[in-house]
């Protein structure tokens, strides 16, 4: 099992975290002399984006790697929004959107009652992964952000999400998965 | 083990054909509602085929095994899409025409299914000189062979 990469977002349609986890191949191929995971938050805006790997030959590349991971969040949402309507018109108001899978990857959903929407990529193979969504909002999201007293009710641009316990819990929860 | 509805999309996103099956199955929608779906799915399998996150470095060595010069695949879009009381199939021909096939959750072998009723709509369909491309299909031999097929899988 490969996990590529995860997303959250809000209410608001905001993308407040994201998280990739390259696949060796790629992250050699992308930059040899750092760390295989890169971290980005994207906010609203093209300035508020972060991205962990610093330093190395590849500067130039970095600005395009960050406005390609926000704009691959935004059409992870309005892929997510549109089917997530698609099936809830056909399969009636009851009914959740789970997963889908195209030759290369698969998307798996999962939407909290207060409209919180987690969002993770994985390679085929993979069966459904929406009790891991599950389980990271319980164990990571709840204990992490919803308890913490600094962090704020809207999480605009990422505010609060991006706290160390929460990466740390997360890193290592995927990466016990794969 | 119950297939639910097919709809056929042309290349341009276009409704050409939609039929049910099943009534119990999926909630009942207009026509109009029908024709917006078949516009946004079409939308929706373009994104997904762009949104591949194993990326094919740009010099990856494009020699296989034998010395011949091989093109990897072209991404392909969404091919099945589930839900908790469905579950969606996409075949895409060559040439651009989408068939999407609803069944319930549990349906195996869907891939064959899908085949046949697309074997069945190159026999019947484009084999009818009476029916011009891209318009919507209204073809009472397709519809005819169409549903016996379907209700012979779903009596299994």
């Amino acid at each position: 099992m490969v996990i590529y990469s995860f997303y959250i977002f809000d209410r608001h349609t905001e993308c407040i975290y994201s998280k990739l986890w390259l696949p060796p191949s790629a992250a050699a191929a992308a930059a040899p002399a750092t760390p295989a995971t890169a971290n980005i938050v994207t906010g609203d805006g093209a300035g508020s984006v972060t991205l962990a790997p610093r330093g190395g030959p590849h500067n130039t590349d970095r600005r395009s790697v960050k406005v390609k991971a926000s704009d691959d969040a935004k059409l992870i949402f309005g892929t997510v929004f549109s089917l997530r309507n698609m099936v809830r018109k056909l399969g009636g108001d009851d009914d959740a959107f789970i997963s889908y899978r195209t030759g290369q990857y698969k998307l798996h959903y999962y939407e909290t009652a207060s409209s919180l929407r987690f969002v993770m990529l994985t390679d085929t193979t993979t069966l459904s992964m929406r009790s891991v969504l599950h389980q990271i909002y319980i164990n990571l999201w709840v204990e992490y952000v919803v308890k913490n007293p600094l962090a704020p009710v809207e999480h605009k641009g990422g505010d609060g999400v991006k706290n160390e316990l929460f990466e740390l819990g997360l890193d290592q929860f995927v990466r016990g998965l794969m | 083990m119950t297939v639910f509805a097919l709809i056929i999309i042309n290349k341009a996103g276009g409704l050409i054909y939609n039929k049910t099956f099943y009534e119990a199955g999926l909630n009942k929608i207009s026509t109009n509602d029908y024709l917006v779906l078949a516009g946004t799915f079409h939308g929706v399998h373009a994104i997904t085929s762009r949104l591949n996150p194993v990326k094919n470095p740009a010099n990856r060595a494009s020699a296989s095994a034998g010395g011949m010069l091989t093109r990897p695949d072209p991404p392909s879009g969404l091919e099945v899409l589930e839900s908790e009381n469905f579950r969606l199939q996409c075949f895409t021909t060559l040439t651009g025409v989408k068939f999407l096939l609803f069944t319930d959750t549990t349906q195996a072998n869907v891939d064959q299914t899908i085949r046949r009723v697309y074997d069945m709509y190159s026999d019947y369909v484009m084999k009818n000189p009476f029916y011009q491309l891209e318009m919507p299909i209204r073809c009472d031999m397709y519809d005819r062979k169409l549903l016996s097929y379907i209700r012979e899988i779903n009596n299994r």
